[in-house]
């Protein structure tokens, strides 16, 4: 393991700094990445075998077996001792439900991806940021909250803050940024979860106030509804969010992420919905037929398989729930998987759906 | 343009109605399947219609004839030449998913069990003999009773199962009750189809019943018929339930059809050498009718162990009738959301060294046999079936305690001697209905679904006490 550190994570970082990556290169790393956790990651290599793919046979990175999402709630999915591990990021969900746990030996190739690809995608910066979403110290297994903290950190301009308290957004300290960038003329970034979002424009909405931020300034949301906030169609979220703002469209931003990768995608805004998502040069989405594992034909959606690079510690390639569109350099959400109305009379369906949705 | 439009609206006028597309359907380009669109005024003049005139009329019916209109009715739907058989063959398999043959077969059979000696089954199930239905009858213990139908029974349907409709709108007539039946959107036809034939062989059954469809959020709607309505009857899942229940008004019987779960349970002297191959068909056979989806379709098998046959090659035998049957009757093609679920499903066992996971992902089912018990919960269907070792039958029960209000029907193949004994510590569960392995999707006329008398529910039981009677001796004109 210790030749992990002294070899396979300089190569990652090199990999992830350097300007752009082709096929082949990817593939090398990928299947590099492969050996590595068909041998270390004990639960991985027995589902590997069962598949009949080792490194003898898979040749490609199409070939890795992808592991879906769910698994994470069921297993521990680490080459290294989880004792060993610095950080577990874990998914959200009530207390009942059983949660994902990614665990990571260090931040070092998490951190990198971060700052690379938020760099190349997100912007103007730096800019005063204001963060709807609560710190790392609070919430310590949250990938999105250190996330956050470290766009804050690189990239925030003196007086940039986190809006939170103990009753969610703090929409006091979100209008004290709002007054202070109109007041300077200093464009302002606010960043958060989806839901804070709407939370914030619902506790706002009884006493219409004038939010709209000075030109430059961008939004940044993540992660959807969740069941936390109202559901809005995406399409009137961006409307609103738009015209509470002041923010074209065009600098409404949405990250996908997930608490099981180590990379994020982001959007060139939301004119139109749905938006294209880039993928950085150490992450391919492909759409996949989610029983064979097989890709669709081109233009036709599918499930989204990711295989992330800087997943080093657990496993690069992901079955998601997520129906897309996949085409050079990104994909285009479509939805979950979970919009099948529920059939018979059978209690699977609702049950199962429910059980696959948590 | 291919175009069917549901519903029954007696008593409105055909040009005063707008029809809609229903939504959430996907069929093929050139099919359209339409609804009308009521307004609140509409549907309450509707509602006024059943309850009223189409109620009165219908009451005035000795049951002998409406047991004859809706096996006249059910007849001319089996009738292969018939226009609306040829109707349901054509529109069930576009709306429900289910192949062509499974549409054939089922239909069949579920249409079969409303024929008139089944109905009279259902009534005698219930009420001992029709005479109840149509007039007061001599209690043992003296008086009288009558069963009164309900003036207006709201039926909210769900799934995608055909029939199902069938048999609650069948019990509403039988007990001569006002009907409002709301499709849902998986399997709208049938419904529609049985009400406009029943309408045209017996005009006053046909004036008592309506089958119509609105959207759940259409808030007005829905609180007219439930403010209308004396029992309202309905099908889905716990969350639409509870909400419903919510807005009953004060008064209404509730009467809520949850979601389900099956299974099947193999005892040792079904599984020698020469018993287990048929075991396994029939289990196969309980599988692959419905596709699964009904609520008495098995998700699983528990397999005693200590007969010839180990519930590992029994899982094994089962998967090879599944490979067989998947010939004549391939699986419809799971959607994105379906497989999705399908692909997380066998993903989970393949995790597992407990499971052998059988059946490659393209091939249309999936057994996955587990070496040691396992607590019964649902799956993703289409075919994909859990097959349990259990070392005893009788030792169940623990594996059931938690899907203890969900449980419905289980499918045995036991010997005689065991069979009360197992049926009661079944019982005791929470199971509500035992038949024979290869007979779960094909519950017995009169069966009590999720344990309830089907027509019980739906009436008033008066009483005609002997006091009336003995105090009307004595009012009598020819008393001196």
């Amino acid at each position: 393991m210790a030749r992990l550190h002294a070899d396979l994570i300089p190569a990652l970082l090199d990999f992830i700094a350097s300007p752009h990556a082709d096929e082949a290169a990817f593939n090398a790393l990928a299947l590099r990445l492969f050996a590595h956790q068909s041998q270390h990651n004990t639960a991985y290599a027995r589902f590997c075998r069962a598949r009949g793919r080792t490194p003898a046979t898979v040749r490609h990175w199409h070939e890795i077996p992808a592991v879906p999402v769910n698994a994470f709630k069921e297993l521990t999915l680490s080459c290294v001792p989880v004792a060993q591990c610095a950080r577990v990021f874990t998914t959200s969900g009530t207390t009942r439900e059983v949660k994902g746990q990614h665990f990571h030996p260090d931040l070092d190739v998490w951190n990198a991806s971060m700052r690379r690809h938020f760099a190349d995608c997100v912007g103007p910066l730096p800019m005063r940021m204001g963060i709807l979403f609560p710190d790392e110290t609070e919430m310590p297994h949250s990938s999105l909250a250190h996330y956050l903290q470290l766009a804050l950190q690189e990239h925030g301009l003196s007086g940039s803050r986190h809006a939170w308290n103990a009753e969610g957004v703090d929409s006091l300290a979100v209008l004290a940024l709002v007054r202070e960038a109109q007041a300077t003329g200093e464009p302002l970034a606010l960043l958060g979860a989806t839901y804070s979002f709407v939370h914030l424009m619902d506790t706002l909405a009884p006493n219409p106030l004038d939010l709209r931020l000075p030109p430059g300034s961008w939004l940044l949301d993540t992660g959807g509804f969740k069941g936390r906030s109202r559901e809005v169609p995406i399409d009137a979220f961006y409307d609103q969010l738009s015209a509470t703002f002041g923010v074209s469209r065009a600098h409404c931003l949405n990250m996908y992420g997930m608490t099981e990768l180590s990379t994020q995608c982001y959007d060139a805004g939301n004119a139109s919905v749905p938006s294209f998502k880039r993928t950085p040069h150490w992450m391919r989405t492909r759409a996949v037929d989610p029983l064979t594992g097989l890709p669709v034909p081109a233009g036709q959606p599918g499930i989204l398989v990711h295989t992330d690079l800087a997943n080093f510690n657990s496993v690069t390639t992901l079955l998601t729930e997520d129906v897309g569109l996949v085409s050079e350099g990104g994909f285009q959400l479509l939805g979950r998987a979970e919009g099948a109305q529920a059939k018979g009379c059978s209690l699977a369906v609702e049950d199962f759906v429910q059980a696959a949705r948590a | 343009m291919n175009t069917l439009r549901i519903g029954h609206l007696p008593g409105l006028n055909e040009a005063d109605l707008c029809w809609q597309d229903l939504p959430g359907l996907q069929l093929p380009s050139g099919h359209c399947l339409q609804v009308p669109t009521l307004s609140p005024a509409q549907l309450q003049a509707l509602c006024a219609q059943l309850r009223g005139p189409g109620r009165a009329a219908l009451r005035a019916l000795p049951v002998r004839e409406i047991v004859q209109a809706i096996d006249a009715s059910v007849q001319q739907l089996l009738d292969v030449r018939s226009e609306e058989h040829q109707c349901l063959l054509h529109w069930l398999p576009l709306v429900t998913g289910f192949s062509a043959e499974m549409v054939r077969i089922n239909l069949n059979a579920t249409l079969r069990t409303y024929r008139a000696p089944q109905l009279q089954r259902f009534i005698a199930e219930d009420f001992g003999s029709a005479d109840m239905l149509d007039a007061f009858v001599p209690r043992p213990t003296g008086g009288l009773t009558h069963a009164e139908g309900a003036a207006l029974i709201t039926h909210v349907w769900a799934g995608n199962v055909p029939g199902l409709a069938l048999w609650s709108l069948v019990s509403g007539l039988l007990v001569k009750a006002g009907n409002l039946g709301k499709v849902s959107q998986g399997e709208p036809v049938l419904a529609s189809v049985f009400a406009r034939t029943l309408a045209r062989i017996a005009p006053v059954l046909g004036s008592a019943m309506a089958v119509l469809w609105w959207e759940r959020q259409e808030q007005a709607l829905a609180q007219s018929a439930w403010a209308a309505s004396d029992v309202v009857l309905a099908f889905g899942g716990d969350a639409a339930l509870a909400d419903l229940q919510r807005q009953m008004p004060a008064g209404v019987r509730f009467l809520p059809h949850g979601h389900k779960i099956s299974f099947g349970a193999v005892g040792r002297e079904a599984l020698s050498a020469s018993r287990a191959p048929r075991s396994a068909r029939l289990a196969a056979e309980d599988l692959l009718r419905h596709e699964q989806q009904g609520c008495y379709s098995p998700q699983c098998f528990y397999v005693e162990r200590g007969g010839q046959v180990s519930p590992q090659e029994f899982a094994e035998r089962l998967a090879a009738e599944l490979q067989q049957l998947a010939t004549r009757f391939p699986r419809p093609q799971p959607g994105l959301a379906e497989a999705t679920q399908i692909a997380q499903w066998r993903s989970r066992f393949e995790w597992d060294a407990q499971v052998t996971l059988i059946g490659q992902p393209e091939d249309g089912w999936c057994v996955a046999s587990h070496a040691e018990p396992v607590a019964l919960a649902p799956g993703p269907l289409h075919r994909c079936v859990q097959v349990v070792a259990i070392d005893a039958l009788d030792a169940l029960a623990p594996w059931l305690q938690e899907r203890q209000p969900q449980l419905q029907t289980v499918g045995l193949a036991v010997a005689p001697e065991r069979l009360q004994p197992l049926a009661l510590r079944l019982a005791a569960c929470g199971v509500t209905r035992i038949c024979a392995l290869g007979q779960m999707p094909l519950p017995a006329p009169g069966w009590h679904n999720d344990g309830r008398p089907s027509l019980l529910d739906l009436v008033n039981l008066v009483d005609l006490e002997a006091s009336a009677e003995t105090l009307a001796e004595g009012l009598a004109g020819y008393e001196i």
